[in-house]
């Protein structure tokens, strides 16, 4: 469960995300759209406590992030646009380092699973820089789920896949979903998230502007009933919001 | 077209001084150009503004023999230069253009001799920045006027020289493509310089005099024989392409200077013939050196090392096994260790230690010998010790340093900030204490005797030792906080981020930060020295000096290690507040 209230975060006097509230049940995923600069990725970051918010309160499965940070980040991981991997440590090595800052005693047989799921068995002892980027990916994903995280934050996680990855992560996105995880993902592509996620929420200049389930979002926008999809949303919505404006 | 080049290179000039300018709106950087521009000032531009302090360069005040010495020693000097450019390289003729420059000019209709062009007014913005530097730091502004003489002969050389290197590389492709291996290259070329100089050596030995076995330690006699060499016979014809060239430089007046330079820019204009009529595909190899550039210059701006694809990194074997559960700092000494590599695995600690006693102890025991053997080797490893202290937090930098590029992973990750800092800091310390205990047990081994002959005793030294394998991690963490402090205070000033930094105000801000480190290194140690006077005043007194020694270090580095906490902690904190995507919009 994810639960934000009056999330603002401020890069001096630049407001980078404004009095955001909104909340993700467990099972559910929810899609953070917006145009460039919209404030999704300092959201995200926020989010996962890799920057304080200045104001404003975030819950992780019921722990407080600014007061029970390490009790809050044991239940999240934050996958981000571009993996982030230490180039001196094999991707087996990454599974034992990650698993002794989680304190996963029982790690190598989760670690040895995800690498299966992943189709990674036969790269243990590979490099970053011997992997292609999708592996990459999968191995920083590998790290990730490494201590069943029940909040799940994904920052364009298509970015650089195949056609067969991308397939592959949508399915894991939605199994982790039914798993019961709470999912943010963040993606300008937006046919992705009408296919994955159960809620949307549009953001644009740090504010929100559109939020709900799927269905809504698309009744709430849509001239004529049954017509609309998540890109004409898109666009009605920010470019009303610019009108507004 | 060319026109659009010297746009193109004249704005990137203009708007990377602007941005510079703009920076300096932050204190910090303003602070750091002012100690920069400062320091500038009192070492090179002094001399312009108030005049030349009587140390004259000694073009100025030579004789014509010296002069004629000195032109012959830096035509040598040059030819060993142009030979090299003959010699060593080994790939295809490659300009080195940026990625930006790459996919913008080579798919554009520009001639190739265009692109010559180009990077020939680019290297002209080095070559005249190097020559302005070479004529501050040789310090002949303010000097009898003859600054600009000796900019001008610079101006000459390395222009000369940045042209051959080119026209050489043209010719190395061209000889690659018609089946010549630079193998069979280098062969030619040294089996025609071996030629040269075995004739030059032949003629030398027939025409002059030999030096006698007295004339081999003066100096006067000997450049006497060197010149006379160097002048005559087929040493004369061979250097005097490159005497032509290094005479500007050294001409003593004005009309010298006019007098030589004509012969001097023919030379120089002759080579840039020889470059813009070179019809040499460049292109290929061009586009593979800048791809390696921007790879080098991202390993280095993201702290890591850069390996080139054709010596592909290995994977290190971790130092210990890292259990799932326990302390979480320990894993990141894991993995720093793992980054430092084989050379810090447990294995060759035993191994250094094990050599450290073997060949100390039987130098030590011999402490009844005479010589400079024993002294010396203690002196060196006292001295080492003291350096490492110093030089090792700037050598070992396996700890935030290089992690910082990591920070979103790193913070992200259920610990305090003090715990990730701790874990940072445990590599390089653990790896300079093993180095220093190493040199312990080689020093106590070792020094048994000052130069004076005035023996150490056993005793002293194993207390003394024993006195400094206690001290010393604790020191060693001490000095490896302050650089790590910094690069959470100050990233922008210690080139973490992925935005490179440079210019006048970094210079500064690094003065600054050497400067800084030093002092706070020093405030640090007061406490830790005054009670590690205090308590071997008294414990000397009451149990000796044996005890002494090691007593005052355990209590000088239990304070130490409180500093280090209470570092730790507010480091902790930082880090916690640490965003570096702010440091970079900044």
């Amino acid at each position: 469960m994810i639960e934000v209230e009056g999330l603002t975060k401020l890069y001096d006097k630049f407001p980078a995300v404004s009095d955001l509230s909104f909340a993700v049940r467990p099972g559910e995923v929810l899609g953070l759209v917006g145009p460039n600069g919209a404030g999704k990725t300092t959201t995200l970051r926020c989010l996962s406590g890799i920057i304080p918010a200045t104001r404003g309160s975030v819950r992780i499965a019921g722990e407080d992030l600014a007061r029970n940070t390490i009790a809050a980040k044991r239940q999240l991981a934050f996958f981000a646009d571009e993996p982030r991997l230490f180039e001196y440590l094999t991707v087996w090595q990454h599974l034992v380092f990650t698993a002794r800052i989680y304190q996963i005693a029982q790690f190598e047989e989760i670690g040895r699973r995800l690498l299966a799921e992943l189709e990674m068995a036969d790269k243990v002892n590979l490099l970053p820089g011997e992997l292609s980027r999708g592996m990459k990916q999968k191995l920083a994903i590998a790290c990730g789920l490494l201590h069943a995280p029940k909040v799940i934050f994904f920052d364009e996680p298509l970015t650089g896949l195949d056609p067969l990855g991308i397939r592959r992560m949508k399915d894991s996105i939605l199994n982790r979903a039914k798993d019961g995880a709470a999912i943010i993902i963040s993606s300008h592509l937006l046919h992705l998230l009408e296919e994955v996620c159960s809620h949307v929420l549009i953001l644009k200049s740090g504010r929100k502007i559109l939020d709900g389930t799927m269905d809504e979002v698309l009744q709430k926008s849509s001239v004529h009933a049954g017509d609309a999809n998540l890109e004409e949303v898109f666009f009605r919505a920010t470019s009303d919001a610019k009108e507004n404006a | 077209m060319i026109g659009a080049l010297i746009y193109l290179q004249l704005q990137s000039i203009k708007n990377r001084l602007r941005m510079r300018l703009r920076r300096l709106k932050r204190p910090k950087y303003l602070i750091g150009a002012a100690v920069g521009v400062a320091y500038f000032y009192f070492f090179f531009f002094r001399n312009l503004f108030v005049g030349r302090r009587p140390t004259a360069g000694a073009a100025d005040i030579a004789t014509p023999e010296t002069l004629l010495l000195f032109e012959l020693v830096g035509a040598l000097g040059l030819f060993l230069m142009v030979l090299a450019a003959w010699v060593f390289p080994h790939e295809r003729a490659a300009l080195l253009f940026s990625e930006a420059e790459i996919a913008f000019l080579f798919p554009a209709p520009v001639t190739r001799r265009t692109l010559i062009h180009f990077k020939l007014l680019r290297a002209q913005f080095a070559i005249l920045f190097t020559t302005f530097f070479l004529t501050l730091v040789s310090g002949r502004f303010g000097q009898r006027g003859n600054a600009w003489i000796h900019a001008a002969g610079w101006w000459l050389i390395l222009s000369t020289l940045s042209l051959h290197t080119l026209a050489a590389s043209f010719v190395r492709t061209r000889l690659l493509d018609l089946g010549v291996s630079n193998w069979r290259r280098r062969i030619i070329v040294l089996s025609v310089v071996a030629l040269l100089a075995a004739a030059a050596m032949r003629w030398a030995k027939s025409a002059i005099p030999a030096p006698a076995s007295s004339d081999l330690v003066d100096l006067a006699a000997l450049s006497d024989y060197l010149r006379h060499a160097l002048e005559s016979g087929p040493a004369l014809y061979t250097l005097l392409p490159f005497r032509l060239l290094a005479r500007p430089y050294l001409a003593p007046d004005a009309h010298a200077f006019l007098a030589a330079v004509i012969p001097a820019a023919a030379l120089m204009l002759l080579h840039y013939w020889w470059v813009i009529r070179a019809d040499v595909a460049f292109e290929e190899a061009s586009v593979d050196l800048s791809r390696r550039f921007a790879e080098r210059m991202a390993a280095a701006r993201s702290g890591n090392a850069w390996h080139p694809a054709s010596r592909a990194k290995k994977a290190k074997s971790p130092p210990f096994v890292l259990r799932p559960t326990g302390i979480s700092a320990v894993a990141f000494l894991w993995k720093n260790l793992i980054s430092a590599g084989h050379a810090f695995t447990l294995r060759t600690w035993i191994f250094l230690a094990f050599f450290a006693v073997c060949a100390g102890i039987p130098i030590g025991l011999s402490s009844s010998t005479e010589g400079w053997l024993l002294p010396a080797v203690g002196i060196m490893t006292v001295i080492l010790m003291a350096y490492s202290l110093f030089l090792g937090p700037a050598i070992l930098r396996q700890d935030l340093r290089q992690d910082l590029a990591n920070a979103d992973v790193l913070k992200m990750y259920p610990l305090r900030g003090w715990q990730v800092v701790l874990g940072e800091l445990l590599a390089p310390a653990a790896i300079l204490s093993g180095v220093q205990w190493c040199l312990v047990l080689l020093a106590t081994a070792t020094f048994s005797r000052f130069p004076e002959d005035n023996p150490i005793p056993l005793s002293t030294r194993l207390s003394l030792g024993a006195a400094v394998a206690i001290i010393a991690p604790m020191l060693n963490l001490v000095s490896l906080i302050i650089p790590n402090a910094s690069v959470l205070l100050f990233p922008a000033w210690i080139q973490t981020g992925r935005q490179h930094v440079g210019g006048i105000e970094v210079m500064g801000q690094r003065l600054i930060f050497m400067l800084g480190s030093v002092l706070v290194f020093g405030f640090a140690l007061l406490p830790a020295a005054g009670l590690f006077g205090l308590v071997y005043y008294f414990v000397r007194m009451l149990l000796g000096e044996l005890v002494a020694a090691p007593l005052s270090a355990a209590v000088a580095a239990t304070v130490l290690a409180g500093e280090a906490a209470l570092a730790i902690r507010w480091m902790g904190r930082l880090f916690e507040k640490f965003d570096l995507s702010a440091e970079s919009a900044g």
